[in-house]
């Protein structure tokens, strides 16, 4: 039993000691591309509402490379995606509800 | 760890501002479905729980009948012959 739990605590010493260097990676990207937006960036999600609906509007959007439409529709993809993992987030359950 | 891993992206904040405001429109829409589809099954609950008492009650009523037939049935071919 003693010795169970020694190797218990060796392996979470080492966990630790593995994952700070990680976490550390982890946090130098999370704060570039993570970050909610702040209010000082109100006016660039403004303009680039803007530029979206104008150039769906004026007929922009038949100018783009295939590629570049791909992509675009990826990331579209991405964000609506969030919405299902907040929903499962709030059901707190993760397929389908529990009642 | 060999992998090199590039710098940073920086991306627009249009796109951190969906993600998030996506991922909090979710979470509140999961709970507000959640709670009202477990208001709903309460009810449901309740209808279920008489018609299953009915249930069982015509089930123990078969059982019962079909049991004296039974017994019925094995005194009729156990007596003697009524020739």
């Amino acid at each position: 039993m003693a010795g169970i739990a020694n190797k218990g605590s060796a392996l979470v010493s080492t966990l630790m000691t593995q994952a700070k260097p990680r976490f550390a990676t982890f946090m130098k990207y999370a704060v570039v591309e993570l970050t909610p937006p702040t209010p000082a960036d109100l006016p660039a999600i403004k303009n680039g509402i803007v530029k979206l609906v104008s150039g769906a509007r004026t007929g922009a959007w038949k100018n783009l490379t295939v590629c570049e439409a791909w992509l675009n529709t990826l990331v579209t993809m991405e964000v609506c995606f969030w919405f299902y993992v907040g929903e499962c987030i709030g059901k707190r359950h993760l397929v389908g509800y529990k009642v | 760890m060999a992998i090199e891993l590039g710098a940073p992206v920086r991306v627009s904040p249009l796109i951190r501002f969906g993600r998030w405001s996506f991922l909090g429109l979710g979470v509140l829409y999961g709970a507000y479905h959640q709670s009202r589809l477990s208001k709903r099954e309460v009810g449901i609950r309740a209808i279920e729980a008489e018609k299953k008492a009915i249930r069982d009650a015509k089930a123990a009523e078969e059982k019962k009948r079909a049991l004296e037939e039974e017994a019925r049935a094995i005194a009729d071919l156990s007596s003697p012959t009524k020739k």
